[in-house]
């Protein structure tokens, strides 16, 4: 047999932290009750949220300008007319009545769609970025950090969505978005988009999913002249 | 196709047109040399907009309907559709109101004639980015505080969103820019972006006026509004005397003590500061003679010590060795070296000697005419003296110590506290050379009374004040680099002394009967001889008072310098002769002249 006590020890051990039970996690600090534990309160996952979105947003913005001062010093440039994104196919609304106008469970599903459809995007922006000796490492590394936000805004937002199911406010026509779900960006005539094309059609969009985590949250959380 | 179609036009439109409103809304000035065109496009709460243009050089259309406003969102239309609102009361605007208004939505606008069916103009644009927010309101502020010199403040100010703007909810985020300058300044300053309502401004200057004015824009945008109106900062600066006048006060009052605190260092180290800052001329020192010797002793001392001196015989006497009055060594100066007669005489060692006299009944060089084998010439004396052996810097003659000066004579195996008293490791030149006899009287019959060691000028006044023998030795003793303070007293308490080089013969000496070693080169006490002499000497009845230099009138065949003719003497100096010089009753006492040398050479 051969075995040591030293190696049977290791092997108990070994099997007892197979049990999932006994795998380290990360235990909630407030499971024995929120004596002194500060859960955040729906108001603050929104407002934490909306600032991920509000950050996001700036980035994209600021990419989006460096893009047209070194690529496009002319303004009058022909692609700047008129771009079709790859989210034009989600609807959304347009304003702010409209916005207002619906519902929750679908404000937030268009978000999180929209969200959703930029994952591969900006990992493709970001490659494409890098590769290029054009953009300085500051924009690439802005790409990168703006698809890393855009991951995390999708988490946070699905996070609030859970708590507002949990809540009861929302209904449960909130479904789960699949992969499949989330598109390529093509343009009309099926070629990639460009990346100054991704970077306005992202600065479009970021600004809307900033705009609707507003619209949401003063529909959700009731706050004076909301 | 229709798509393609309308896209294509755009393509040229913007090829052609020149006033295409990009992403960026434009001025509003029109430009009159061109044709009609859009001379802008803005929201105010990106929740409508209008769109202004002008006819430019085509004076006929400016008519109302000439010009219209077509417009195409890009979403799912693409039909042209006419502006929904003409504003009445602005010329040339077209407004969309909220249910035209798509935000996140691209608009493409044309100016066209209808009755020509030109379109003149033509942009695009989304309305997001058209947005420029109204000013905010309610701007005012507060003051912060006021330096402590009165001279600056810092205020805060404050305002409010445009009401316009719904920040409400969110739906617009703005950011504010405060700009201020001085009144009637033309560069404005301006501070970050600032995303509350209110801002600090720092380091205004008091009893200047300032203009502050607020902007806004939406952030991540990059579009700000109007200014809103300017407001006038102004703080009257208090006259705060009371910052400066303790700063000055203590000021004052610390340059004050501080010069009260010198002056008064100054006056309590006066003397150090002197010998600091001007340090006193080192008076030259004559060899062989203790100051405090001269402070305290008596005048015979003192007498043999200054005749022993350099001072008191001139130059050529060093050069003319056979000048001197005495000796006749007409040997070569290396004789005068160490191993003189006055050595051998005195006995001198370099262990220190005792202050014992040690004199040689022979081998004076010429000295025996004049003085006493046994009888210490003044020189002898001097000789024990410290510095006769040239160390002369060892003994200041002048100072101002107030030891007393050894008693040569007395204290025989007194230690004297300055040791070179006691050690003669050589003897200077001078020893060798005798001293001058002293002519204590004129005899009528033209002699000369000489007196050994003697400083005497019966001629001259006698004084007999202790004081001023003592001064005046003082002053001889300086010989001729009396210093400055010596002069000063000698000068404020004496009457006006002779020269040193009159010394010998303007100090009177007393008649001292038999005392015959005073070494009295100055006058000594009535009371008190010098003792270290006295002893040691042998009453000498036979001498007269003091006589101070023989003449020498003649030299014989032998050599020898006769100082007085033979038979006119009395024999003052009726001693043996020494082996240099012949018997010589007298020494006429007196500095040989050169034409008197030349009578010695034989």
């Amino acid at each position: 047999f051969g075995l040591s006590l030293p190696a049977v020890a290791v092997l108990l051990v070994a099997l007892l932290c197979l049990d999932p039970h006994c795998r380290v996690g990360s235990a909630p600090i407030c499971a024995h009750g929120p004596s002194g534990c500060h859960i955040p309160s729906l108001a603050d996952l929104f407002d934490r949220v909306i600032q991920h979105s509000a950050r996001m947003h700036s980035l994209s913005n600021d990419l989006h300008s460096e893009f047209e001062q070194y690529f496009l010093p002319s303004k009058n440039h022909i692609g700047k007319i008129y771009r079709k994104c790859h989210t034009s196919n989600i609807l959304t609304p347009n304003g702010k009545d409209n916005a207002q106008k619906l519902a929750r469970e679908e404000l937030t599903e268009v978000i999180l769609k929209l969200l959703m459809a930029w994952r591969d995007p900006l990992f493709q922006l970001h490659q494409s970025m890098a590769h290029q000796q054009d953009f300085n490492s500051f924009s690439s590394n802005k790409a990168l950090e703006m698809g890393d936000m855009a991951h995390e805004l999708r988490k946070g937002v699905e996070k609030v969505a859970e708590k507002m199911r949990v809540l009861g406010m929302l209904g449960n026509s909130v479904t789960g978005l699949s992969a499949a779900e989330a598109m390529l960006p093509l343009s009309d005539s099926g070629e990639a988009m460009s990346d100054y094309e991704l970077l306005y059609c992202f600065r479009r969009d970021s600004n809307k999913v900033q705009n609707y985590l507003k619209i949401l949250k003063c529909r959700i959380v009731p706050e004076h002249d909301c | 196709m229709a798509y393609s179609l309308s896209l294509g036009l755009l393509y040229l439109g913007l090829l052609c047109g020149n006033g295409l409103v990009s992403a960026r809304s434009e001025l509003f000035t029109p430009d009159p040399s061109r044709g009609p065109h859009f001379t802008g496009c803005r929201s105010r709460e990106q929740e409508t907009f209008r769109c202004w243009w002008s006819a430019g050089i085509f004076q006929n259309l400016t008519e109302p309907g000439a010009l219209r406003v077509f417009y195409q969102t890009k979403n799912f239309l693409s039909e042209w559709q006419e502006c929904p609102d003409y504003t009445r009361t602005v010329k040339n605007e077209c407004y969309f109101n909220k249910t035209f208004t798509q935000i996140w939505t691209s608009y493409c606008i044309q100016l066209r004639s209808v009755r020509e069916n030109i379109t003149y103009d033509e942009a695009c644009f989304t309305v997001e980015n058209i947005v420029h927010p109204d000013p905010p309101i309610g701007l005012n502020w507060t003051l912060l505080n006021v330096s402590r010199s009165g001279l600056h403040f810092d205020v805060l100010v404050r305002w409010a969103p445009p009401p316009s703007a719904d920040v409400q909810m969110g739906w617009m985020s703005l950011v504010y820019q405060v700009q201020y300058r001085v009144r009637n300044n033309s560069h404005w300053e301006m501070l970050d972006l600032e995303s509350g309502t209110q801002q600090s401004i720092y380091g205004l200057h008091t009893d200047k006026e300032y203009e502050v004015r607020v902007r806004c824009k939406m952030s991540a945008f990059d579009n700000f509004g109007e200014f809103s109106g300017s407001i006038i900062v102004h703080v009257a600066q208090i006259p705060s005397k009371e910052s400066t006048f303790p700063t000055t006060l203590v000021l004052i009052f610390g340059v004050i003590g501080v010069v009260i605190l010198l002056v008064l260092l100054i006056f309590s180290q006066q003397q150090r500061l002197m010998v600091i800052f001007l340090p006193p001329i080192p008076a030259p020192k004559i060899k062989g003679i203790d100051p405090e010797l001269l402070k305290n002793g008596k005048l015979d001392q003192l007498n043999s010590l200054l005749s022993s001196q350099d001072m008191y015989k001139p130059d050529f006497y060093h050069e003319d060795p056979w000048v001197e009055f005495i000796q006749l060594d007409l040997d070569d100066p290396a004789e005068k070296n160490e191993s003189s007669d006055t050595q051998h005489l005195l006995g001198v060692s370099r262990s220190g000697s005792s202050h014992v006299l040690n004199f040689k009944s022979d081998d004076d060089s010429g000295r025996a005419s004049c003085y006493d084998p046994e009888i210490p010439n003044p020189e002898d004396l001097a000789s024990l003296l410290p510095g006769h052996s040239g160390r002369g810097d060892n003994h200041p003659l002048v100072s101002r110590s107030s030891s007393s000066i050894p008693d040569l004579g007395v204290q025989q195996t007194k230690e004297v506290e300055e040791t070179p008293i006691q050690t003669q490791p050589a003897v200077p030149s001078w020893v060798n050379m005798d001293f001058l006899c002293q002519v204590s009287d004129f005899t009528p019959a033209g002699g000369v009374v000489l007196s050994p060691g003697q400083l005497n000028s019966s001629p001259e006044k006698k004084k007999e004040e202790e004081n001023e023998k003592k001064i005046q030795f003082q002053l001889l003793s300086d010989g001729a680099y009396t210093s400055e303070n010596t002069a000063r007293q000698l000068s404020a308490s004496v009457p006006p002394s002779p020269g040193p080089e009159q010394g010998y013969q303007t100090f009177p000496t007393q008649a001292v009967e038999g005392n015959l070693w005073n070494g009295e080169y100055l006058v000594s006490t009535s009371d008190s001889q010098t003792p270290y002499l006295l002893p040691e000497a042998p009453p000498a009845p036979i001498l007269p008072p003091v006589s101070d230099y023989t003449v020498v009138q003649e030299v014989d065949a032998q050599h020898s310098l006769l100082l007085n003719p033979p038979s006119s003497q009395p024999a003052i100096c009726p001693h043996s002769p020494n082996k240099h010089l012949p018997a010589m009753p007298t020494m006429p006492m007196g500095y040989l002249t050169p034409d008197l040398l030349g009578n010695l050479t034989p």
